[in-house]
């Protein structure tokens, strides 16, 4: 089956050609031959009309779906939301207060966000048993830390894209200064351990 | 606190947004409905010529997306990824409807093409939005319905949506030359049914 094959006029010239070069002035062959020229008047027409049709239908407040369509889409997502697993917060008594990956890492972005030149992506919040985390590393100087030695340790992995001319070190720090003051301050454990993964540059 | 974020930051990009959603940020994935809904939306249309259906198709897409959108390596690589979902849920309904309707149009069949007539216009035609639309794209838009299903995606995914030829040859598994063949082929079809239209 020939799908390759580009339409010829019957002087030889393919209409891709052809179609490529009608914003030209014609050459010397397309000055004499009448397919050339019945073919460029003919694909002119139909680029106008092309163009014509993209800006009609892209204006066109008739050709959207209804709002509906968004509400019933975003119906779905909401009901199968992936929330990932749940992080213990405190413990006592009068009962427990756990917090969701998926929230945890909301909180963690909205608090990057305050960074410029820096925009956050996936965050992956791995959680370590407290017991493991007091042999464990030592907590960031200079991080306030609220009832961390009886709540989870945390790892955040945290992915990101940067500015283009961006000093990344110095984002990163001020990445991980962030986070680490956001999260003892609107959950109450420690950051524990923030990781900052550059995955790509942005463009401005 | 809210559970999604106070909203996106204006200047965000694309990849970032995506990589939110997958995350499970409804922010972010609402913001991607609403960023290609209406795309998607006009290229089923264009396909189907049927608005119920194009509405069907562009949920079916968005659902699927949020679904599938974890498992999506690159996140650069969403805005190709749904439009070849949607592009194809279009052909498969297109196959569907051809095996009960009459005037079939093989839809693997590349090669033929029927003739660029106006009477094969779809009868789900819908004449309340069309009519204040100039002639010419009237006939453009009725042309389009007489080219087989995959040369019109191909058609309307360069010439209306600007997709690159290597993401359209994912989509239609074929060549990027065969991509620029079958388009040179939509072309010629179109304007020789204008021509004899005029």
């Amino acid at each position: 089956m020939a799908i390759d094959d580009i339409p010829r006029l019957g002087c030889g010239r393919s209409i891709d050609r052809i179609w490529a070069t009608i914003d030209r002035p014609p050459t010397a062959h397309e000055e004499k031959c009448g397919q050339c020229q019945t073919a460029r008047t003919q694909l002119r027409g139909l680029s106008e009309a092309t163009r014509s049709l993209r800006e009609s239908d892209l204006h066109n407040p008739a050709l959207k779906p209804r709002p509906g369509v968004k509400n019933a889409i975003m119906d779905v997502a909401r009901a199968e939301v992936r929330q990932g697993s749940r992080i213990l917060l405190r413990s006592a008594d009068t009962g427990i207060t756990e917090i969701s990956e998926q929230a945890l890492s909301s909180l963690i972005r909205s608090a990057a966000a305050a960074i410029p030149g820096v925009h956050p992506r996936r965050c992956r919040i791995e959680i370590r048993a407290a017991a493991a985390s007091l042999a464990g590393e030592d907590h960031p100087a200079g991080t306030t830390v609220m009832a961390t030695d009886a709540g989870p340790r945390l790892i955040v992995n945290l992915r990101v894209a940067a500015a283009p001319g961006i000093v990344i070190p110095l984002a990163a720090e001020a990445l991980r200064h962030e986070i680490s003051s956001a999260i003892p301050a609107g959950v109450g454990i420690g950051a524990g351990t923030v990781n900052i993964i550059v995955e790509d540059l942005y463009d401005v | 606190m809210d559970d999604h974020g106070p909203g996106l930051e204006p200047d965000l990009d694309e990849g970032s947004i995506v990589a939110r959603a997958q995350d499970g940020d409804l922010a972010a994935f609402e913001h991607l409905v609403l960023t290609y809904q209406s795309r998607l939306f006009r290229l089923a249309y264009r396909m189907l010529n049927d608005r119920g259906d194009a509405e069907d198709i562009v949920q079916e897409t968005l659902t699927t997306s949020w679904r599938a959108l974890p498992m999506l390596a690159d996140v650069d690589a969403f805005g190709g990824w749904i439009y070849r979902l949607a592009t194809n849920k279009s052909l498969d309904l297109l196959r569907k409807r051809s095996a009960h309707a009459e005037d079939i149009i093989d839809s693997d069949d590349m090669d033929t093409m029927p003739g660029a007539r106006a009477c094969a216009v779809s009868a789900r035609w819908d004449p309340a939005h069309e009519a204040e639309w100039s002639a010419e794209q009237n006939g453009l838009t009725a042309l389009l319905s007489t080219l087989p299903p995959a040369q019109r995606a191909c058609w309307l995914l360069r010439e209306m949506h600007g997709r690159s030829y290597a993401e359209i040859g994912v989509t239609l598994k074929i060549s990027p030359t065969a991509v620029r063949g079958t388009l040179a082929r939509a072309r010629h079809q179109i304007a020789e049914g204008m021509s004899q239209w005029r």
